[in-house]
């Protein structure tokens, strides 16, 4: 059975949730101003984004053996060759 | 060739091969194979090492042969190159040239607004004298004045990043960076400014008021001088330094490098240090030169290039080439040559961007280059490319939003209109971030067996190439003018290497630099307002400021407060662009 995608609420959840948990207060910003510097609705979106790219992430596949995971590749190309 | 190239080569050994070609075997063999199966041109195999580098002092190319006229007549329109021949002879002091530069910079600065921080004159000009009392040969940096962006730890000066996190900070050592300027006799003049924490354009802390103007509309702050290595982009355009030294995530040296008419360079990840670095990513970030010209840049990076015992990202490298006569043209007779046989590929949409200027420009210099004796051709993108620069794209700022943590917990507000630059990506998960560093290194090699199996060097997108940690450097082309604004502005391409590339780079810069003069021109200077104009700038830039919840950057000048206030009429749109990074 399909799982039912989050939607977009559930999605602003988990990021107000995390940035709760990480004690991190988003509430001094305005909701929603363009004009400020920064507003909560802009770091929502933002937010919501990321959390998109998650399943792109999860459904690339990658050849763990061939493809490590490496922080610096181009002087872990040179360190392995 | 122009009759304003300083000092050209004429007896390079024309089988000598750059290092990128020696470095890796696999994309080496990838290569011989393609062209075996593909074409009739003979593979181009190594015949000679590539040469170790002569020491800086030592460099018989790092000096200027003649000083061009305009020069000689204006002492802050010379390239390191022709200083260094003047300072070298005796024509020239540390003190007069730095004199030279303090003179523009009080009489323009506070219309550019280029710097954070400016030493005093009186210290510069201490250092400057105790340079001159130095013995032994001058050094090609000696007295050279540098305007470092504001992300590199200096023990003298504050190191701000241009945000209020860093407010006042002042590190107790140099960044290593720093350090090998200074070695090499640099002089600091103080800090550039930039985009806030190492992402977009320069704005005021806590507000979306621009700062630095670009050098080439010094009379409208419109024409944005990119980011984030803005405020040094402006001074070395605008004859307030002769050379700087960004930071680069996405593009930040080779953005606003284009946009001020500059040469700049993103070498390869782990040439030069990140020590003493304020980071936007630990993955990403990369330190290079920002100049005038090839040689000039290749004089900064081989003061900077090479390994550093703080920063292990920048051990077990190949040696330091000797990047000075890279970027030294060479001529047959008159004729300006190709330094190494090189191929540069052309990827497909480069002439299918919208604006028509820019694709006559694009012609008519893939046409020198082809007359300089470049094979220029076609090339198409590696496999599952447009995933691998999309989706799969992400500059790994999950690890910069973990290093801001304190402050994020602290106030949000720190980070005014850049906060959706680290903020939400502490929601990317560790498997996530895991598979971007593994589509990295995919795109790396892909690169590197596909796209560099065509060709040597390719105009590229320096975000693109910037993540897997490959070699970028921009070079001017022209001028056109600007949609928006319809002010006339440089226009420029970015060229990309394989990895440990920047001799290749270096090389077609300078020759395509040696028959055109585009690199050479100069931006008009500022128009100097009138005193009744300025009057009353201080209150309504104060009050412009405190509408807009700065934190900082009050006072200075009445022409700073007019300058300011002026800015303050054209706020900068708050979208976060990972390619001003």
């Amino acid at each position: 059975m399909a799982v039912t995608p989050p939607t977009r609420a559930e999605l602003e959840a988990i990021a107000r949730s995390t940035f709760a948990l990480l004690d991190i207060d988003i509430s001094v910003l305005p909701v929603n101003d363009p004009a400020a510097p920064m507003d909560q609705a802009r770091i929502i979106e933002a937010s919501i984004n990321i959390l998109a790219k998650e399943p792109i992430l999860a459904a690339y596949e990658v050849d763990g053996q061939a493809d490590a995971t490496t922080l610096y590749p181009t002087p872990f190309l040179e360190w392995t060759r | 060739m122009t009759d304003t190239v300083p000092v050209v080569d004429t007896d390079a050994n024309l089988d000598e091969v750059p290092q990128d070609k020696t470095i890796d075997r696999r994309w080496f063999l990838a290569r011989t194979a393609a062209i075996a199966a593909g074409t009739t041109a003979a593979a181009w195999l190594p015949e000679a090492a590539s040469a170790a580098p002569v020491p800086l002092g030592a460099h018989p190319f790092a000096y200027a042969r003649n000083v061009r006229p305009d020069a000689r007549g204006d002492l802050t329109e010379l390239t390191i190159a022709e200083a260094a021949e003047l300072i070298r002879t005796g024509r020239l002091s540390p003190v007069t040239l730095t004199e030279a530069y303090l003179d523009r910079i009080d009489k323009y600065e506070d219309i550019y607004l280029a710097f954070n921080h400016l030493k005093s004159r009186s210290e510069l000009l201490a250092e400057a004298r105790a340079l001159g009392r130095k013995r032994g040969k001058p050094h090609p940096l000696h007295g050279i004045s540098f305007a470092p962006k504001d992300n590199y730890y200096t023990h003298d000066m504050p190191t701000t990043a241009n945000s209020p996190i860093f407010l006042g900070f002042v590190p107790d050592y140099d960044a290593t960076c720093i350090a090998r300027l200074r070695d090499e006799d640099a002089i600091m003049l103080g800090k550039a400014q930039m985009g806030a924490l190492a992402s977009g354009r320069g704005v005021i802390p806590g507000t979306n008021i621009p700062t630095n103007r670009n050098a080439w509309t010094p009379d409208d702050i419109r024409y944005n001088p990119a980011g984030s290595s803005s405020g040094t982009g402006t001074a070395v355009a605008a004859r307030l330094a002769t050379g700087g030294i960004g930071t680069q995530t996405g593009g930040s040296i080779t953005g606003p490098s284009v946009a001020e008419n500059l040469t700049g360079m993103a070498p390869t990840f782990g040439r030069t240090s990140l020590y003493g670095v304020i980071p936007l990513t630990y993955t990403v970030d990369r330190t290079g030169p920002m100049a005038r010209d090839a040689k000039d840049c290749a004089i900064i990076l081989q003061a900077l290039a090479g390994p550093d015992r703080n920063d292990p990202r920048t051990r077990g490298l190949p040696p330091v080439p000797d990047f000075v006569t890279a970027a030294t043209p060479v001529t047959r007779g008159r004729k300006v040559v190709p330094r190494y046989r090189t191929t540069v590929g052309v990827p497909p949409d480069f002439l299918t961007v919208s604006d028509a200027q820019q694709v006559a420009l694009r012609r008519t210099m893939l046409g020198v280059l082809a007359d300089i004796g470049y094979r220029v051709v076609d090339v198409t993108m590696p496999d599952e490319w447009n995933l691998l620069v999309g989706d799969l794209a992400e500059t790994q700022h999950a690890s910069g939003a973990h290093y801001f943590m304190p402050w994020l917990k602290q106030d949000v507000r720190l980070f005014g209109p850049r906060l959706d630059g680290f903020l939400p990506f502490v929601l990317r998960s560790g498997p996530g971030l895991l598979k971007l560093q593994q589509a990295n290194l995919i795109l790396l090699k892909r690169i590197v067996e596909q796209l560099f199996a065509q060709c040597d060097v390719t105009f590229v997108n320096a975000g693109n190439f910037n993540r897997p940690g490959l070699p970028t450097i921009s070079m001017p082309i022209g001028f056109g003018t600007d949609n928006t604004t319809g002010l006339t502005v440089p226009r420029g391409v970015v060229l990309g290497g394989a990895p440990f590339g920047e001799q290749r780079l270096l090389s077609v810069v300078a020759a395509y630099q040696a028959v055109t003069d585009f690199h050479l021109r100069r931006p008009p200077d500022p128009t100097l307002p009138t005193l009744a104009a300025t009057t009353t700038a201080t209150a309504r830039a104060t009050a412009a400021l405190s509408a807009a919840g700065a934190t900082s950057f009050g006072g200075g000048s009445a022409l700073r407060q007019h300058t300011l206030a002026e800015n303050a009429k054209h706020p900068v749109s708050n979208t976060f662009d990972p390619d001003e990074a």
